[in-house]
């Protein structure tokens, strides 16, 4: 019951003030008469997303999809592959050797100015911006991962190895529930970077999808669809990072237990 | 024998990207791989340093252009930024209306607006400076912020008990305090401008490194792709390691302590 009322409490406030910007917004376009090619009103976004035309040679539920897939398939490699790769990293001191060095390297390396090599090795589309996006976010994730399974209490592996615990339940039972808060944090950085990952992939190489949307409503000076297409990807990517927030919850209660109670 | 570990530490990234460099170089070579899938280190370096009969680019002018985004948007990101940051930390009223905004608008994909402010601004220079700076800009505020915040409360009820002013407060204990989350924000806005002025030199330029790798796509011609990557790469490590150096002078107790760990 209690926490219901917080649910809507937090909602409520939140959705009044998107209708109150956009009421506002609204408002300052009439009263300024902005030109449309300069800010669109936003009766004028609605009425493209909604009117059922086609943009950029395609429906919305056409670039809307794309995108989503991309986003959704780039994300869970990201994650899965990630995730595992540090495992791996922290299991054996001969992988860490060999990929450590070279992942920070390329960790601190501006990948995305990657993106138009993939479009001369994978063509246009799908999989040049998935593989984009996994360039881009993927190492977060493996760096995150990696600290967190190894910043484990030293007495408490010590304690551990005195009872003659194998290495596969040091890291069932202490190392990667110890490394979830650094997973989950390496997730919700990841999950931004995907995002971006793909909307530049779209810039670059794509015939459709919302970053393709947006680049060609540029050219034609068409500014409602690009502002619906912004709304739309940060509406994805918020929705992503919730969702991870969820999940977060789930898996550890205990955290966020301890969250609720400092707040 | 201390010291040598140190050096080989000191010497390890850029001993990484040699080795790196090698095996691309041998692989390319061993496979006959095909130059406009992937050209060899030392062909792409050709491209750079000595003229092509087919594309010849000015390297130097487009060097300069990305460079000069680069180094602007970078210094107006963390001059702005920090700057604001203090504004943000010194009144508690306009942290609690700013700052939830700043952090929702860091979760979004920014750069997904460069093509708005193409339109807006047009080609050129000052839009890509403007795009950098947008991309980097929410890390170093919420740094910044969070850095200037997050004092021992103790420390702080010591020195209003001394009627320490609030100039004081910050000039003494805030902002040093603070450093650490700075240069954390620095280094993660140092790498985002590179990312920003690239990204704008795709979408909007005759000029720059961006535009270089973006025209050569076109053409299917790899070598330039790569020393442009080469070189944007380059730019990004320098000024991660400026602004490393800078921490290094900036705060060495910091470093210190670590030492002697």
């Amino acid at each position: 019951m209690k926490k219901r009322g917080t649910l809507v409490g937090k909602i409520l406030p939140k959705l009044l003030y998107a209708i109150v910007a956009i009421a506002l917004w609204q408002a300052l376009i009439m009263i300024f008469k902005v030109k449309e090619f300069v800010v669109p009103a936003p009766l004028a976004v609605f009425k493209s997303l909604f009117s059922g035309e086609k943009v950029a040679e395609n429906t919305w539920w056409v670039h809307i999809s794309t995108t989503l897939s991309e986003i959704a398939a780039s994300y869970l490699f990201t994650a899965v592959v990630g995730f595992l790769l540090a495992i791996l990293i922290c299991w054996s001191k001969f992988l860490r050797a060999v990929l450590m060095p070279i992942i920070a390297v390329l960790n601190s390396l501006p990948k995305i100015a990657l993106a138009p090599l993939f479009l001369i090795w994978l063509g246009y589309g799908f999989a040049a911006n998935v593989t984009i996006a996994i360039i881009v976010a993927f190492f977060p994730i493996v760096l995150n991962t990696t600290v967190g399974l190894d910043s484990v209490d030293e007495d408490l592996l010590d304690l551990v190895r005195y009872l003659n615990a194998s290495k596969l339940q040091v890291f069932l039972k202490i190392r990667i529930p110890n490394s979830l808060p650094f997973v989950f944090s390496g997730l919700k950085v990841s999950a931004t970077m995907t995002v971006v990952g793909v909307i530049v992939g779209e810039f670059v190489a794509s015939s459709q999808g919302l970053g393709f949307l947006i680049k060609d409503s540029q050219a034609m000076m068409n500014t409602p669809p690009m502002f619906a297409s912004l709304f739309i990807i940060s509406g994805l990517g918020l929705g992503l990072f919730a969702f991870i927030g969820l999940l977060e919850r789930l898996l550890m209660p205990w955290n966020s237990r301890k969250e609720g109670g400092q707040a | 024998m201390k010291k040598t570990a140190s050096l080989l530490s000191r010497l390890k990234t850029p001993l990484v990207i040699l080795v790196l460099l090698v095996i691309w170089e041998l692989c390319v070579r061993i496979f006959k791989v095909k130059e406009y899938i992937l050209p060899s280190p030392i062909v792409a370096l050709k491209h750079l340093f000595l003229a092509q009969p087919d594309a010849n680019y000015n390297w130097l002018l487009h060097i300069r252009i990305t460079l000069m985004e680069i180094a602007l948007s970078f210094a107006v990101t963390s001059v702005m930024g920090i700057a604001i940051a203090i504004g943000i930390a010194w009144s508690s009223a306009i942290k609690k209306i700013v700052m939830p905004a700043f952090v929702f608008l860091n979760s979004l994909p920014v750069v997904a607006i460069a093509p708005l402010l193409v339109l807006w601004y047009g080609y050129g220079l000052k839009t890509n400076i403007l795009i950098a700076f947008l991309v980097s800009f929410f890390p170093i505020v919420i740094n910044t912020t969070v850095g200037l915040s997050e004092i021992d409360e103790d420390l702080l009820d010591l020195v209003k008990y001394l009627h320490g002013t609030k100039t004081q407060i910050f000039m003494k204990l805030r902002i040093p305090n603070s450093l650490p989350y700075i240069f954390t924000g620095l280094k993660i806005s140092s790498t985002m401008c590179v990312v920003g002025a690239i990204v704008g030199e795709f979408i909007a330029s005759d000029r720059g490194l961006g535009y270089i790798i973006i025209n050569s796509q076109y053409t299917m011609d790899s070598p330039p792709i790569f020393a442009g990557l080469m070189l944007v790469s380059l730019f990004g490590v320098m000024l991660f390691g400026l602004v490393a150096a800078a921490e290094k002078l900036c705060m060495p107790w910091h470093f210190r302590a670590k030492g002697s760990d």
